[in-house]
């Protein structure tokens, strides 16, 4: 019989569906799933507040479900009709009920409720190598031009921030689990995931927790402020020039009292606290300024409610979140698809756990895409955030040859 | 109770959580406002959010309808509301502010505050309101030391008061002094 190690390799090089899911002390695989239920406006309240309760596994473990939301369903669920965009029809949501769970950390631990889980075939599908040259949605021309026009509105007060996505898109397939282990070797960020299943793929090293439940404590971690690394700036002169630049620190603001007051909205009367203010997180390619904001939850607040409280996640979108988002579907031409969607997982006791979906590469019929976004905000100019955006793809651009 | 019309703001449940810790507060959204309990309140505030006045006529109406019967606090766009409906003009800034935390001076005996004590308020605004602002009840009662842009309007006869800055953020520390001395009045 194989033992835990051959089988996780086994499972990799198979053509199973997978998903793996980093954590505090290495990451989760989940597979052999019993379920895959498809997402939409009309069904997420259901799923949410009914379906994920359900505890039909006798491991505590298997309990869950693990999956995304696109950023249009999510925009529908608060609400907002998105106008007619370009679209290669993937998912609007997609969630998992796994049989079998492996902790990788210090050792390998596998719970299952398959039999003879470990029996696997190996897949002998064979990739071709894709080199580096995407195509990149809006030209600097065209991104400045954006710019100016979301500026204006800035300057009426229509937005006080907004953030302009970019996307960076090519032909092809990728071997997904190869490049999610290539990623994690240079840049392991504390969101990143992988879901490989038949038709499509995705990697990601998000930095960004959306969302944390446990009982009735929740957390938020929102990032605002990016910082290129050179060779030079190490973390306490990144801290140094997030707090003396000006732009990065009215961003920020601006992020922290919008995420205070999504979490004011399901949380108890001065329950929103500020636990860790203006911190600063250290990736391969660049510094983040983060802040972690906690609550209480109201009595009888739904994890529907809560998901609509808080999703799409405000930071990648700008402020005031309606307005704003209102003001990108008029000029976003093509949809943002899972892009500043969130990913992560839903415990049948209610405890939750989401990201935002940034730095995630989608592969869907024969195309890979990779968006990224940056803020319009007066005193920045178009070059300077249209060059900060390469900096948030480089890590996963960097994956191809 | 105070019955708070949020302006689909992103800083509203920030205002509405202050509130709810010194009185009970109802929020509600501009498009969904419930006139009966509206009219049970003690006190209307009108929140903060994008636009300006002119795009949310229901606003002004409740302001001209309700004005010395209850008590009226304007936060932001709920500032220039109030001063709008008193005749008041509102232009673009040339210095747009959003994000920013500025000192802000009291420079009116006609404050319910302390004459000459100063602040630290947050600030979220692209407009601001044009001056001179000539009116018989209201006082410009605060402003930015820096940019002498008004942060205050009081009309303590009619208890109408408002604020530019944002008592909610946390770039104001005394944000709740602000509002429990109002609402306590």
């Amino acid at each position: 019989m194989l033992n835990n190690k051959e089988y996780l390799d086994k499972l990799y090089q198979s053509d199973k569906s997978i998903i793996i899911y980093k954590n505090d002390t290495g990451f989760e695989v989940y597979t052999d799933f019993s379920k895959k239920i498809i997402i939409d406006k009309k069904n997420i309240k259901n799923f949410l507040n009914i379906q994920s309760k359900e505890k039909s596994s006798r491991i505590d473990g298997l309990n869950c479900y693990i999956g995304f939301f696109g950023y249009k369903l999510l925009c529908e669920n608060i609400g907002i009709k998105l106008p007619k965009q370009k679209t290669t029809n993937f998912y609007s949501g997609l969630f998992y009920k796994p049989k079998t769970k492996i902790s990788i950390g210090k050792k390998i631990i596998i719970k299952s409720t398959k039999t003879n889980f470990r029996n696997i075939k190996t897949n002998t599908k064979k990739y071709s190598k894709l080199n580096k040259n995407f195509n990149l949605n809006l030209t600097l021309q065209q991104y400045s031009k954006l710019f100016d026009d979301f500026s204006k509105n800035i300057k009426q007060g229509k937005t006080y921030q907004i953030k302009i996505a970019q996307t960076y898109s090519k032909k092809g397939n990728i071997n997904a689990i190869d490049l999610f282990w290539q990623l994690m070797q240079i840049n392991e960020s504390p969101e990143s995931f992988l879901i490989r299943d038949k038709g499509y793929s995705i990697i990601s090293c998000s930095p960004e927790t959306l969302l944390l439940k446990k009982g009735d404590l929740i957390k938020t971690k929102p990032i605002a402020g990016t910082l290129r690394k050179t060779k030079k700036i190490n973390h306490n002169k990144a801290l140094a020039f997030f707090r003396r630049n000006e732009k990065e620190t009215k961003e920020h603001n601006m992020i922290v009292d919008m995420e205070r007051n999504d979490l004011s909205k399901i949380c108890k009367t001065g329950s929103v606290k500020i636990d860790k203010l203006k911190k600063v997180e250290e990736y391969r390619d660049l510094f983040h300024y983060v802040t972690t904001i906690k609550g209480v939850l109201k009595n009888k607040i739904t994890n529907h409610d809560i998901i609509s409280s808080l999703m799409p996640g405000g930071s990648v979108i700008g402020c005031p979140k309606i307005s704003t988002i209102q003001l990108l579907n008029q000029k976003e031409k093509s949809d943002r698809n899972i892009y500043t969607g969130s990913f992560g997982i839903i415990h049948s006791n209610g405890d939750m756990r989401f990201n935002i979906m940034i730095r995630t590469l989608l592969n869907f019929k024969n195309a890979i895409e990779l968006s990224v976004a940056s803020g319009v905000i007066l005193g920045s100019t178009a070059k300077k955030e249209y060059n900060e955006n390469y900096i948030k793809a480089k890590s996963l651009l960097d994956l191809f040859n | 109770m105070i019955y708070l019309i949020d302006h689909e703001d992103s800083f509203t449940y920030n205002l509405a959580h202050l509130l709810d810790s010194i009185e009970p507060t109802v929020v509600s959204n501009y498009y969904e406002i419930n006139y009966k309990k509206l009219h049970k309140a003690s006190t209307i505030v009108l929140s903060p959010g994008p636009g300006e006045p002119k795009d949310y006529p229901l606003t002004s109406e409740i302001y001209k309808k309700y004005k010395g019967k209850k008590k009226i606090l304007g936060i932001c766009l709920g500032f220039q509301h109030i001063v709008h409906s008193e005749g008041g003009k509102i232009v673009q800034q040339k210095n747009i502010l959003h994000g920013y935390q500025s000192r802000i001076k009291i420079i009116s005996d006609k404050s319910i505050f302390n004459k000459n004590s100063d602040l630290l308020g947050g600030r979220y605004h692209s407009l601001k309101l044009e001056e001179p602002f000539i009116s018989k009840s209201m006082t410009i009662t605060m402003r930015c030391t820096k940019t002498n842009v008004a942060m205050a309007i009081e009309d303590d006869i009619n208890q109408v008061y408002g604020f530019q800055f944002h008592p909610d953020s946390f770039l104001t520390p005394n944000g709740k002094y602000l509002i429990k001395k109002i609402i306590s009045r």
